[in-house]
C-alpha cells in the first residue's frame, strides 16, 4: 500500500519547496515546518515501503516518457537504506535549522532551496534509469550551488559557489559523456525490449553488460568514475568542497557532509556490475579512494577552521567508501555492503559532528579552533553528543565508526593478499590520522582555557534534540543493523538478470573465496556475493589484522591527547615542528594546492591558453564571424527592402513566383534532376 | 433522417448554429458583448469535446457523397483550430466587450468553422467553400478595430488573397477539365501525365493557393504588413490558425489528389522551404516591430513545415528506417508527424507570443503617440508585466526549438526524418536557420529582462493572463511530455499514406 505512494517521496518536498518558495516569506521561520513536515512525510513513506518489501522484495514502477525513455521508481535494498538514511538525517537537520535560520532574512529562499535539495536527492537515488538519474544529480548540483551561495552578498560565499559548480561540472560532463557511450553500446545491440523495458533502465543495463566490447565498458566506467570524483570530492576534484563550508553549516550538514557527497559513491555502488565487468574499471575506483582518503586526512590534520577540519575529514572518509567499492575486485558484491555501511554510519556521525560544530559557532561566533578552548563548560549537551561522534569517527571500539570504517580495512586487507597492498597501506595510514585529527578537534574545542572572549550559553532545544537522536545512531547503528545490513544487501544484485562469474571473467577478477583468501588464490572463481558475511569471515584474516584497527583507535586519540589535552599534554605542535618545517608549511598550505591548481594550473596554464584562443578567437574566428553576419545583415536589411508595403509588388511577386517555379521546375525535369 | 449518423460533424454544425445566434443575439441585446464571448467560449469548448470523442478515429467516415472526410488527420487539425481560437476567445474577453463586439464573435466562429471544414474536405469544390469562408472571415476581422492601420492591412490581406484564391480556383478548373472530378479520390486515380505542361501550371496554381495561406516566400508579402496592422489578436488568430489550414488543405490535395506528380510538389517545396526559412529569419533580425519579428518568424516556420512535404516527396513508399524512438517508420510518415507536430507547437507559440503583443499593446496605446509595437516599448517587461514577461520568454525559447518545449519535440522529429530521408542538406540548412532566428528571439528576451524598465508597473488584464498561462502548460507540456503526442501525429499522418 505504502508502494502506491513511493511518488510522494519526492512528491512532497516539491510541495514543500513551490509553497516556500511563494508563500514562504508570509510564514513564521520562512516557511520552514513545511520542509520539515514534507520531509518527515518522505521518511513515514520510506518506513512503510520498508515494513512491506523487507527482505526479498523489490519495488519497481515505469512510464514511458518519450522515444527510447521512461520515467520510473526502482526500490531495491541498495535504494531503499539510502532513502531511510537521507529521509532521516535529513529530517532532523531541517528540524535544526528551523532553530538555526531562525531570523535569518533570507529564511523562506533557504527553506525552498533545502526543500528542492531534498526531492532530487531523493529522485537521484529511486531514479530507475540512468537519464533520470543524472537529471537529479544535476539538479542537486544546483541547490548545491544556490545554497553554498546563499549568503551572495558575501564575497567569499559567491566565489566558492562558483568554484563548486565549476569543479563539479567538469565531473558532470565525463558522466554524460559516459552514459552516451553506454548509451551507444546499449543501441547498437539491437536488443528486443519487452514492453516496459528501455535501454538505459538499471534492470536492462546489468543484463546486458556481458554483450558490451570491454574496452568500452572501461571507458564507460572512467566515465562515470568521473562524475562520482566530481560529485563525492574525491582527488583531483575535491578542491570545491572545503571551500563550500561558506554556506550555512546546515547546509555543510545536510548536502556537504551527509547526503549530496555520498551519490558519487551511491552511482559507483549502483552500477557496481558495470565497474565489476570492465577491466580496470574497479582498479581505478579503489586508486582514487584509497589516495584521497590518505591525502585528504593529512590536510585535515593542519586546518584551523573547524568546519573544514571536518570537511577534509568528510572527503577522507569518502574516499575511504570508494576505497571499499573498489576492494570489490577482491570480494565481489560483498564489498558494495561494505562500503555503503560505511556511507550510512558516516552520515549519521558526520551530520552529528555538522550540527555540533554549528551549535558551537552558533555560540561562540567564529569558525576558527584557535579563538575556542573550553567551550564544554558551557555547552554540556553539544559537548557530549560531539564526543560521540568523534569517537564513532575515529573508530573507537562498538561505536558506528568501528564497524563500517574498521571493516573496510579488513578487507582491503583481502585485497591485499590477493592483488596489492597499497590500498590496505592507506587506509591504515588515513585511519591513524583520522583518530588524531578528529580528537585534535575535540580537545581544543572543548577542552582547556579558553583562548578568547565568546559567547557563553547552550544552544535552543530544537537544535540539541536533533543532535542527541543523531548521537544515538552514531553510538549504536554499526552494533545493532551490522549483520542484518550486510544480508540485506548482499541480495541487492539477486533481483536482477546479473551473472557475476560471467562478469569477472570479463573483467579478470580473481575472488577471496567464501572461506578466505587461500583458495581464491588457487584459482578458484568463487563469487562471493553469497554467504554469511561477518563472524566466519572475518575469522579468515590473521588476529593481528583484527584487533589492529582498535590500536589505531586508541593510539591515535591518545596521541592527539599529548599534544592537546591540558591533563595529559606533554608536547606543544609547533615546539615539535619548528614553523619553517618544510612538512608543516606543505600541509598547512594544503600540499600547495591553490598554488599548483591556481597559481600555476588555472593562471598559467589555462589562462595563456585561454589567452592565446583569445587572440585566435578574436583575429581568426571573430574575424569571419564579423564578416559574415556583416554581409548576412546586409543582405537582410536589402530584403527587407523588397517589402515596400505597395500591394501592386506584392502580387506581381506572387505571378513572377509562380512563373520561376514553373520554369525552374520544367529545367530540372528536362536535365533529369525530378 | 438519423442525424448519430453525423455525429462526428456536430461540432461544426454546432459552431455554425451559435455564429448565427451570436449575431441575431447580439443584435437584439444591449451590452452584449462579454456575453457572446462566453457563449463562444463554452460553444468552443463543446466543440473540442466533440472532436476529442473522435480524436483517433481508426477508420475514415465518410459523408456528403464523398466529399467530407472524418480521419485521425481531419480532428488533428480540428484540435488545433479550436484550441487556438478557444485562446484568442479567452483573451478577447479582456478586450472586445463593448458594442459591436458579437459580430466580432461571430466572425471568429464562422472563420474556425471554415477551417474546420476545410480539414475534412476530400472534394476540391468543398475544400474551397472552406477555404473561403475562413478567408472572407478574416478579411473583416483584419480591419475590425477601424483604426487606419486595420484597414490597409486587411486591404492588402484581402486583395492578395483574391488574386491567390483566383489562381488556387484556376488550378482546380484546370484539375477538374484534366480528371473530370473534383473529388480527391479520382483525381488520384486518372492518369494526369497525359497532360504535359498543363499539369505542372495546375499543380503551380494549386500551390500558390495554398501557399498565400502558409506564407512561404514568395507568396509571403502580405503576411508581415497583415500580421502588423491587423488587432493583435486576430493576428494570433491568422498566423496560427489560418496558416495551419494552408498546411491542412495542401496535405490532403496533394499528399492524395496528386501524388502522382510527387518529383513535382517535391522540387517546389525544396525550393520553397529552403528559401522561405533563410529568407524569413533574415528579415526577422532588421524588424524593430515586435509584431513584424513574430510575422517574420512564422514565414520562417511555414519554412520549417513545408519540410514534411520534401520528406514525403522524397522518401515516399521507401522501407521504414528505424527511427530515433526505436520502432520501425517510414521517413515519410514521420516527416508528416514532425511537421503536424511543429503545427500543433507553433499554434500554441504564435498565439501565446501574440497575445503577449496586444498585452503590451494595450499598456502603451493609451500613454503615447509611438508604435504600440515598437521594441523599445518591451524594455524592463519583466518588471512591468512580470506574467506576460515570463510567458513571452517561454514562447520565444519555444520558437526558436530550444528544449523542453513543443518547438523542440517538433523540429527534432520534423528535422530528423529529413535525414532518415537523405535530406541532409536541408536539414542543415534548416538546423542553421534555427540557429539564426536566436539573433531576433533573444533580442526580444534581452529587451524583456536586462533593459531598464520603460514605465511602471502594470496590472494584468484577466483574460490575457489566462489565455498567456494556458498556452504556457501546453507549451512545456508538450515538451516534458512529448511521447502521447508524437503517437498522435503519427496517427494522423498514417491516414495520408497507403497502408
Amino acid at each position: 500500500m505504502y508502494a502506491d505512494y513511493a511518488y510522494l517521496i519526492v512528491g512532497l518536498p516539491v510541495l514543500a519547496f513551490v509553497l516556500c518558495l511563494f508563500v514562504g516569506w508570509h510564514l513564521p521561520r520562512g516557511g520552514g515546518f513545511l520542509t520539515a513536515l514534507a520531509t518527515f512525510g518522505a521518511l513515514v513513506i520510506s518506513l512503510g515501503i520498508f515494513s512491506e518489501i523487507y527482505p526479498d522484495k523489490i519495488i519497481h514502477q515505469s512510464m514511458p516518457w518519450f522515444a527510447n525513455f521512461n520515467v520510473g521508481i526502482l526500490i531495491d535494498p541498495l535504494a531503499l537504506v539510502m532513502l531511510l538514511m537521507v529521509t532521516f538525517v535529513v529530517t532532523l537537520i531541517h528540524t535544526y535549522a528551523n532553530g538555526y535560520m531562525n531570523g535569518d532574512p533570507g529564511a523562506a529562499r533557504y527553506f525552498a532551496e533545502a526543500a528542492l535539495f531534498t526531492a532530487s536527492m531523493l529522485g537521484l537515488i529511486y531514479a530507475d534509469n540512468l537519464l533520470q538519474l543524472f537529471i537529479f544529480w544535476e539538479l542537486v548540483g544546483l541547490c548545491s550551488y544556490l545554497l553554498i551561495g546563499f549568503w551572495y552578498r558575501k564575497p567569499s560565499a559567491a566565489a566558492a559557489a562558483k568554484k563548486a559548480f565549476l569543479t563539479t561540472r567538469v565531473g558532470d560532463v565525463l558522466f554524460l559523456t559516459g552514459i552516451i557511450l553506454l548509451y551507444n553500446n546499449m543501441a547498437s545491440l539491437n536488443l528486443a525490449l519487452k514492453p516496459g523495458e528501455y535501454l538505459l533502465q538499471f534492470p536492462v543495463i546489468y543484463a546486458h553488460l556481458a554483450e558490451i566490447p570491454p574496452a568500452q565498458l572501461t571507458l564507460i566506467a572512467l566515465g562515470l568514475l568521473g562524475g562520482a570524483v566530481g560529485k563525492s570530492g574525491q582527488f583531483p576534484l575535491h578542491v570545491w568542497l572545503p571551500d563550500a563550508m561558506e554556506g550555512p553549516t546546515t547546509v555543510s550538514a545536510m548536502i556537504h557532509a551527509a547526503t549530496m557527497v555520498t551519490a558519487g559513491v551511491y552511482l559507483v555502488a549502483r552500477m557496481f556490475p558495470l565497474f565489476y565487468a570492465a577491466p580496470h574499471g574497479l582498479t581505478a575506483v579503489a586508486a582514487v579512494g584509497a589516495f584521497t582518503a590518505l591525502f585528504a586526512a593529512t590536510m585535515g590534520l593542519t586546518a584551523f577552521d573547524i568546519k573544514r577540519v571536518l570537511a577534509f575529514s568528510t572527503v577522507s572518509q569518502l574516499g575511504f567508501m570508494m576505497a571499499g567499492l573498489g576492494i570489490g575486485a577482491a570480494v565481489g558484491t560483498m564489498a558494495v555492503g561494505v562500503a555503503m555501511f560505511h556511507l550510512i554510519g558516516h552520515s549519521f556521525f558526520k551530520a552529528l559532528l555538522f550540527l555540533g560544530a554549528g551549535s558551537v559557532i552558533h555560540a561562540v561566533n567564529t569558525n576558527d579552533m584557535r579563538e575556542m578552548g573550553g567551550v564544554g563548560k558551557y555547552m554540556k549537551w553539544t559537548m557530549y553528543t560531539m564526543l560521540i561522534g568523534s569517537l564513532s569517527l575515529a573508530g573507537f571500539p562498538f561505536f558506528t565508526g568501528f564497524f563500517s570504517k574498521d571493516e573496510i580495512i579488513v578487507i582491503a586487507y583481502e585485497y591485499g593478499v590477493l592483488i596489492n597492498f597499497l590500498p590496505y597501506i592507506f587506509l591504515v595510514l588515513a585511519a591513524v590520522l583520522t583518530a588524531i585529527y578528529t580528537f585534535r578537534m575535540w580537545f581544543s574545542v572543548f577542552t582547556g582555557k579558553e583562548r578568547s572572549n565568546y559567547g557563553k550559553h547552550e544552544s535552543p532545544m530544537i537544535m540539541i534534540g536533533p543532535l542527541v537522536i543523531l548521537a544515538v545512531f552514531a553510538f549504536g547503528f554499526g552494533f545493532a543493523a551490522q549483520s542484518d545490513f550486510y544480508s540485506y544487501l548482499d541480495s541487492n544484485f539477486e533481483h536482477y538478470d546479473v551473472n557475476f562469474e560471467e562478469l569477472s571473467v570479463i573483467g579478470g577478477h580473481v575472488l577471496a573465496g567464501e572461506h578466505g583468501a587461500t583458495e581464491a588464490a588457487t584459482g578458484e572463481h568463487a563469487p562471493a556475493a553469497e554467504g554469511e558475511h561477518g563472524a566466519e569471515e572475518a575469522h579468515a584474516e590473521p588476529w593481528y589484522i583484527q584487533i589492529l584497527p582498535i590500536i589505531i583507535a586508541i593510539g591515535g586519540i591518545l596521541t592527539a591527547g599529548l599534544f592537546y589535552w591540558d591533563k595529559i599534554k606533554k608536547f606543544d605542535p609547533s615546539q615539535v615542528t619548528g614553523d619553517n618545517d618544510p612538512i608543516r608549511k606543505m600541509l598547512l598550505k594544503g600540499y600547495y594546492q591553490h598554488e599548483i591548481l591556481t597559481g600555476w594550473f588555472a593562471e598559467g596554464v589555462v589562462y595563456g591558453t585561454a589567452l592565446i584562443c583569445n587572440t585566435i578567437d578574436i583575429k581568426l574566428v571573430d574575424g569571419w564571424l564579423n564578416w559574415l553576419s556583416a554581409w548576412v545583415m546586409g543582405f537582410a536589411q536589402n530584403i527587407r527592402k523588397v517589402q515596400s508595403g505597395v500591394v501592386q509588388n506584392y502580387v506581381t511577386a506572387l505571378v513572377l513566383g509562380i512563373v520561376v517555379l514553373v520554369v525552374v521546375i520544367s529545367l530540372a525535369k528536362e536535365v533529369g534532376l525530378a | 433522417m438519423d442525424f448519430s449518423h453525423y455525429a462526428p460533424l456536430w461540432g461544426e454544425a454546432l459552431l455554425t448554429a451559435l455564429a448565427v445566434l451570436v449575431v441575431l443575439l447580439g443584435s437584439l441585446m444591449k451590452d452584449s458583448g462579454k456575453l457572446m464571448g462566453y457563449l463562444s467560449a463554452a460553444g468552443i469548448v463543446a466543440a473540442l469535446a466533440i472532436v476529442a470523442n473522435t480524436l483517433t478515429i481508426s477508420k475514415p467516415a465518410i459523408f456528403f457523397f464523398d466529399t467530407v472526410s472524418v480521419d485521425a488527420l481531419s480532428q488533428f487539425f480540428k484540435a488545433v483550430f479550436l484550441i487556438v481560437s478557444l485562446l484568442v476567445v479567452i483573451a478577447s474577453l479582456s478586450k472586445y466587450t463593448g458594442k459591436g463586439a458579437d459580430v466580432y464573435y461571430a466572425l471568429l466562429l464562422f472563420a474556425t468553422v471554415g477551417m474546420m471544414v476545410v480539414a475534412s474536405s476530400v472534394d476540391l469544390v468543398t475544400l474551397f467553400v472552406g477555404f473561403e469562408l475562413a478567408s472572407l472571415s478574416t478579411y473583416a476581422l483584419a480591419a475590425f478595430d477601424k483604426s487606419k492601420k486595420n484597414l490597409e492591412a486587411a486591404m492588402k490581406y484581402f486583395i492578395f488573397g483574391s488574386v491567390s484564391s483566383a489562381f488556387m480556383l484556376f488550378g482546380f478548373s484546370l484539375l477538374y477539365g484534366m480528371t473530370g472530378s473534383t473529388k480527391l479520390a479520382d483525381i488520384a486515380a486518372a492518369s494526369l501525365g497525359n497532360f504535359g505542361p498543363a499539369t505542372l501550371v495546375a499543380l503551380l496554381f494549386v500551390i500558390a493557393g495554398f501557399a498565400f495561406k502558409m506564407a512561404l516566400v514568395p507568396f509571403h508579402m502580405w503576411a508581415p504588413d497583415t500580421y502588423e496592422g491587423a488587432p493583435a489578436l486576430v493576428s494570433a488568430m491568422l498566423a496560427a490558425g489560418s496558416k495551419k489550414m494552408g498546411f491542412a488543405a495542401a496535405f490532403r490535395v496533394l499528399l492524395i489528389g496528386l501524388i502522382a506528380l510527387r518529383m513535382e510538389w517535391y522540387l517546389a517545396f525544396a525550393i520553397l522551404a529552403a528559401v522561405t526559412m533563410t529568407l524569413g529569419n533574415l528579415a526577422a533580425c532588421w524588424q524593430d516591430n515586435v509584431r513584424r519579428i513574430l510575422a517574420y518568424s512564422s514565414i520562417a516556420q511555414a519554412g520549417y513545415i513545408a519540410i514534411g512535404f520534401v520528406v514525403v516527396g522524397a522518401a515516399y513508399g521507401a522501407a521504414p528506417v528505424t527511427a530515433f524512438n526505436g520502432l520501425a517508420v517510414p521517413a515519410a510518415q514521420l516527416g508528416i508527424a514532425g511537421a503536424l507536430l511543429l503545427i500543433l507547437g507553433h499554434a500554441l507559440m504564435k498565439t501565446g507570443a501574440f497575445i503577449g503583443t496586444a498585452q503590451v499593446a494595450s499598456m502603451v496605446s493609451a500613454s503615447s503617440e509611438k508604435d504600440p509595437d515598437d521594441i523599445s516599448n518591451y524594455a524592463g517587461l519583466a518588471q512591468r508585466a512580470p506574467i506576460t514577461a515570463f510567458c513571452m520568454l517561454i514562447f520565444m525559447f519555444a520558437l526558436a526549438g530550444i528544449p523542453p518545449t513543443a518547438g523542440y519535440i517538433g523540429k527534432f522529429v520534423l528535422f530528423s526524418s529529413a535525414i532518415y530521408s537523405g535530406l541532409l542538406w536541408l536539414a542543415v540548412i534548416a538546423i542553421l536557420n534555427s540557429a539564426l532566428s536566436l539573433v531576433y528571439y533573444l533580442r526580444i528576451i534581452s529587451y524583456m529582462y536586462l533593459k531598464e524598465p520603460a514605465g511602471p508597473k502594470v496590472s494584468e488584464p484577466k483574460g490575457y493572463v489566462v489565455a498567456l498561462v494556458l498556452t504556457l502548460i501546453a507549451v512545456v507540456w508538450i515538451g516534458v511530455f512529448p511521447q502521447s503526442f508524437v503517437d498522435w501525429a503519427l496517427q494522423a499522418a498514417a491516414v495520408l499514406l497507403p497502408q
